[in-house]
């Protein structure tokens, strides 16, 4: 009888699972990056309270973190066709959807929907900054702009951090959803090599394994990074200058 | 030489300043004095844009602004010739003591970081903080925060430094060190306008007392007549404290 488990298939099929890695940490990072920066300019426009803009992102967030990721993926996969055929329509121009990679529906479901996520994050975070600190910034005759760089920012980030490694690593493990829109990643070459041996178990641990560790890292660094920012903890390096 | 003509201020319907004028000369030191919720500290803050009046006309030297319709250059321009000095210090707690002031250099006199470090630690050397310049807020005693928030603010060589309650949020032993410090800027080229409750010190610092009561200037005068004659039914009641105190020194 040929073996029920088979526990060495486990280390075999990590090679050729890994081959894959780079295109699950491209999603990750590149959707967090933008994610991000998008998530900033939403969390100032709610703190401004830019007129309808406002309004406007309070709907997106709500939307965004009330959708599963999976339907937002989907959406963004069939509907992007719908709206590059009406501008083709509409402007006379000849876009084919078959020249944009599978790849960019990833990054622009996951980029949209980090953003909802790290908005409310960031938002937070600068509301949390000593408002007296600012003040003492103003009046010394900071530009607004100065005083978000060198005042505001460097605070936000401190509260922020941890917020945003765990969204870092739940993004990671949504990274997994990709291959639904047939992007080849390490869940999407899992599936094939499964496939071809019908070992799914013993391939699923392997892709189990590669994500714990990578989320086990991002932790890592996370930490260091938190320890690092905290000034608290700092002891004066030198007392004369 | 400061202008301040007619300054309203309103939260809501909390009419707060009624009608401010003021006339402060170049090197002049005025300590204002007057109970809590007299509109002292919210005059200071108008004075800086921290808060904006409501209306009035407010003039530095060359620069006019007319409060109702301040432009955020004007408002740049004249926090960037007036330094605060806050009840709480306001430092950048994230900061050294030495960043905190190069911060100011570098950010705003647009120095650069050599030459910054070098100014930096000069300001704080005068006041008297030499030996503390790579040390956190955190890790200074009130009255250091306190010194190092007035070198931050002689670092933008200001026209007029404001002090708000300078000495309020500090321990009684402490209080003198900041007085000190406070009293070596007196009547060296730069305006001082303090909202202070130390009468003893406003006394013996200032050119001017100004008395604010409920919105208003209800009295002026050198210190040794306000003190000793004062005109006002109000300002008596409120010196009252402060003569007894006085006396029993005696």
């Amino acid at each position: 009888m040929q073996d029920i488990f088979k526990p060495s298939f486990i280390i075999e099929s990590l090679p050729e699972i890994l081959r894959f890695l780079p295109a699950t940490l491209e999603i990750a990072l590149i959707s967090s990056i933008i994610g991000i920066l998008l998530g900033f300019i939403i969390a100032i426009i709610r703190i401004k309270r830019v007129p309808i803009l406002n309004k406007l992102t309070i709907l997106y967030v709500s939307f965004m973190r009330g959708t599963p990721l999976l339907v937002q993926l989907f959406l963004a996969y069939y509907g992007t066709p719908l709206v590059i055929e009406y501008i083709n329509y509409k402007f006379g121009t000849k876009y084919s959807i078959n020249d944009i990679p599978a790849m960019v529906f990833v990054f622009l479901a996951f980029s949209l929907n980090e953003s909802a996520y790290t908005s409310e994050t960031i938002r937070g975070a600068i509301l949390s900054v000593d408002k007296k600190e600012v003040e003492a910034g103003q009046s010394i005759g900071m530009t607004s702009a100065t005083i978000m760089r060198r005042i505001i920012l460097p605070q936000a980030l401190v509260v922020a951090i941890p917020n945003l490694g765990n969204t870092l690593i739940s993004l990671v493990k949504s990274t997994s959803l990709a291959f639904t829109v047939s992007v080849m990643d390490v869940m999407g070459s899992a599936k094939v090599i499964a496939g071809r041996n019908m070992r799914f178990f013993e391939v699923y641990i392997s892709v189990a394994i590669i994500y714990w560790v990578i989320c086990l890292l991002i932790e890592i660094v996370i930490k260091k990074i938190e320890i690092r920012l905290n000034i608290q903890d700092r002891e004066v390096i030198d007392d004369r200058g | 030489m400061i202008e301040v003509k007619n300054l309203h201020k309103k939260f809501g319907k909390n009419h707060v300043l009624k009608g401010i004028n003021l006339t402060v000369k170049t090197g002049e030191v005025v300590t204002i004095i007057g109970s809590s919720g007299s509109g002292k500290s919210t005059f200071l803050r108008t004075l800086n844009f921290l808060d904006s009046a409501t209306s009035g006309e407010i003039k530095l030297d060359d620069i006019y602004i007319n409060a109702s319709k301040a432009k955020k250059s004007d408002i740049l321009n004249i926090r960037r010739n007036t330094a605060m000095v806050f009840q709480g210090y306001n430092l950048f707690k994230r900061r050294t003591a030495v960043e905190n002031v190069m911060e100011a250099l570098i950010f705003v006199q647009k120095k650069d970081k050599e030459e910054a470090k070098t100014r930096a630690i000069e300001l704080l050397t005068k006041v008297g903080l030499k030996d503390r310049i790579n040390y956190y807020p955190h890790q200074l005693s009130g009255g250091q925060q306190q010194r190092v928030a007035i070198a931050r603010a002689l670092a933008i060589n200001p026209k007029v430094i404001l002090f708000d309650e300078p000495t309020s949020a500090l321990d009684p032993e402490m209080v003198s060190e900041v007085l000190e410090v406070i009293k070596s800027i007196a009547h060296s080229g730069i305006t001082l306008i303090i909202v202070t409750h130390e009468l003893n010190f406003a006394r013996e610092v200032s050119d001017r007392i100004i008395f604010f009561d409920d919105g208003v200037i209800l009295e002026e005068g050198n210190p040794k007549e306000f003190f000793l004659s004062p005109k006002e039914e109000r300002t008596k009641q409120f010196l009252k404290r402060f003569n007894q105190e006085f006396t029993y020194e005696i």
